[in-house]
């Protein structure tokens, strides 16, 4: 620590005002604030009180990552490590082009989203594609409405729709089917030019053939789908670490969970034929990982509680009807970003009516 | 640019004594095509720039197709604006518009059928582009007949252009083609379909009026 406390030290003068090195000042504080503490305070949300920063925040969600990006490896190959990877350069080079040009700090947040993005993903999906996702993500998603804190959709989210909607086929067939004997496929590397030999139906898919994958295997993650969402056990560790740090809001958990719950019944109950059971289907696809890892995005869901438990609810909501009313076969990440447009008018109304019921008492 | 005629009109290029356009003719051009731009700096005929601008060739017609309706019908209204009563003045604005329109329409059907099946109901809806009534009332009703003319003609020029600007990324992007020739998927290119669809025609003319407000100087820019 001391040696790279002095190496920073020394190459500090270096960008400085009027120095060469200037116009990458973003690069270095970056790299001063990884190491040791921040420097400034936080002007926009996510706020949070003491002793959690952005940047303490942001480690507790990477933490609370691992056991699912853990879970993906293991599974599915090291694949899934490289898409990491380019998802972190290729998004990186868009973060630090626009804190250069906006001459500010580069934001923890993109730590975060750097990570969601490649576990949204199939797990085989071809390179170029998760880099031009996640620069769209972060571009789009995230810098055009101001960079962190000020952005209305969850980057990573925007990043998938994209390419959901720009590379259908892609999207919607890499696919691999997991190795539940050790060692998995962790010593494997599948990529989307190998995947046809091993290629897996996910179980909301199969389940539209009317094969029902078994619970358990659900809940372990020996089950096709996108790399990080394939073990419910994994996501379940990560997010209650989540919720016990404060870090994700348990009423959103709560809240998306419980109302999606609620549906699947009423649907299951009305539709016993082609809809199946409620439980399963709170196991099958992303609305555990979206639940716990996407719709807790501090900076997208709204602040208040009351605005909270209406966003959560209409989360809820609309991942099962999707499911089942329309052509997709997951609804998760359209319920998010339609969750996300809702956010700042859920605040407003739940501040207003906050404001009336205090005028009333007084 | 409520332009009124001026008195004594300047000497302008090719028209004789600029007797023609009051010798405005450049500032009516640069008006319609840069300065005032009806998509880029207007916001309007969105509808239509989004619908056909998935391929170039759709985008040049369309572009066509209003350069023909805003100079005829800011000709024609022009001529008869110290005739209109002020009152049923739209109704003869929609009258004379509709009638260029069902021209361009039925020549486009009798000919290019092919293309005019593309376009589906876009030519038609021409009639109600905020661009052509915008100039007719803005400008035709107050101006002499060739500068209103000329207007029109800038004005759908400003619109073609930003047309086939957007079409030549769409069709690029997302088919890997130009005017249905192949240039990028002839080697290896995976085209982007998100392009052809119409959230890429809201990307696209988003960025690019983006790019444009940043290229003009004369645009303040507040930083939140």
């Amino acid at each position: 620590m001391k040696l790279l406390e002095r190496l920073l030290d020394r190459t500090r003068g270096a960008f400085a005002e009027g120095k060469r090195l200037h116009r990458t000042k973003p690069v270095f504080d970056a790299a001063e604030n990884f190491f040791f503490a921040p420097i400034s305070r936080a002007k926009s949300a996510p706020f949070v009180h003491d002793p959690l920063d952005i940047k303490r925040l942001m480690s507790m969600v990477i933490i609370a990552i691992l056991p699912a990006l853990a879970c993906a490896v293991y599974f599915f190959g090291l694949h899934v490590l490289a898409m990491v990877v380019v998802s972190y350069a290729a998004g990186g080079i868009v973060e630090v082009l626009f804190a250069v040009v906006r001459k500010e700090e580069i934001n923890e947040g993109f730590l975060v989203t750097g990570m969601l993005f490649p576990l949204i993903l199939p797990p085989a999906l071809p390179l170029w594609m998760v880099a031009v996702g996640v620069m769209f993500g972060v571009l789009v998603g995230k810098e055009l409405f101001g960079g962190t804190g000020r952005n209305l959709f969850n980057p990573a989210l925007v990043g998938r729709v994209f390419l959901a909607l720009a590379y259908p086929a892609a999207m919607a067939g890499n696919w691999i089917s997991p190795v539940a004997e050790p060692p998995g496929r962790i010593l494997q590397y599948v990529s989307s030019g190998a995947v046809d030999a091993i290629a897996g139906a996910t179980p909301l898919a199969a389940a539209k053939q009317g094969q029902l994958a078994g619970l358990q295997e659900m809940f372990l993650g020996n089950v096709a789908g996108s790399a990080g969402e394939t073990s419910a056990l994994a996501i379940l560790l990560g997010g209650i670490l989540l919720i016990m740090t404060r870090v994700a809001s348990w009423r959103i958990v709560v809240g998306v969970l419980g109302s999606f719950l609620l549906m699947e019944t009423v649907l299951h109950y009305t539709l016993p034929g082609p809809i199946p059971p409620p439980m399963w289907q709170l196991l099958a696809g992303g609305i555990l990982f979206g639940a716990f890892f996407m719709a807790t995005d501090p900076v997208t869901s709204p602040a208040t509680t009351g605005g909270k438990w209406a966003y959560a609810i209409i989360i809820g909501l609309a991942t099962a009807l999707i499911r089942h009313l329309t052509g997709y076969v997951e609804g998760v990440m359209f319920a998010i970003l339609l969750g996300n447009i809702c956010a700042p008018l859920l605040d407003e109304v739940a501040v207003a009516v906050r404001l009336r019921r205090l005028a009333h008492e007084s | 640019m409520t332009a009124t005629a001026s008195k004594s009109p300047a000497a302008c290029g090719p028209c004789a004594a600029g007797l023609l356009c009051d010798g405005k003719a450049g500032k009516i051009v640069k008006d319609g095509v840069w300065a005032n731009n009806p998509i880029s700096i207007q916001v309007l005929g969105i509808c239509s720039a989004l619908a056909v601008t998935n391929k170039l060739a759709n985008a040049l017609v369309m572009g066509g197709a209003l350069i023909f309706v805003t100079a005829c019908s800011s000709l024609f209204l022009s001529f008869l604006r110290n005739a209109t009563p002020r009152k049923i003045r739209m109704i003869a604005e929609v009258a004379i518009i509709s009638t260029f329109v069902i021209v361009f329409d039925q020549l486009l059907r009798a000919f290019y059928w092919d293309m005019s099946k593309q376009l589906g109901p876009y030519v038609g809806l021409i009639i109600t582009n905020c661009i052509v009534m915008g100039r007719a009332e803005a400008f035709a009703l107050q101006n002499r007949p060739i500068a209103s003319a000329l207007d029109g003609i800038a004005n759908g020029l400003g619109y073609a252009i930003v047309l086939a600007v957007i079409a030549v990324f769409r069709e690029m992007i997302g088919a890997g083609k130009l005017l249905g020739f192949s240039i990028l998927d002839k080697v290896w290119y995976e085209p982007n379909q998100l392009m052809i669809l119409a959230p890429g025609a809201f990307f696209t003319l988003g960025i690019l009026i983006a790019l444009l407000n940043a290229l003009r100087k004369d645009v303040p820019e507040t930083k939140p």
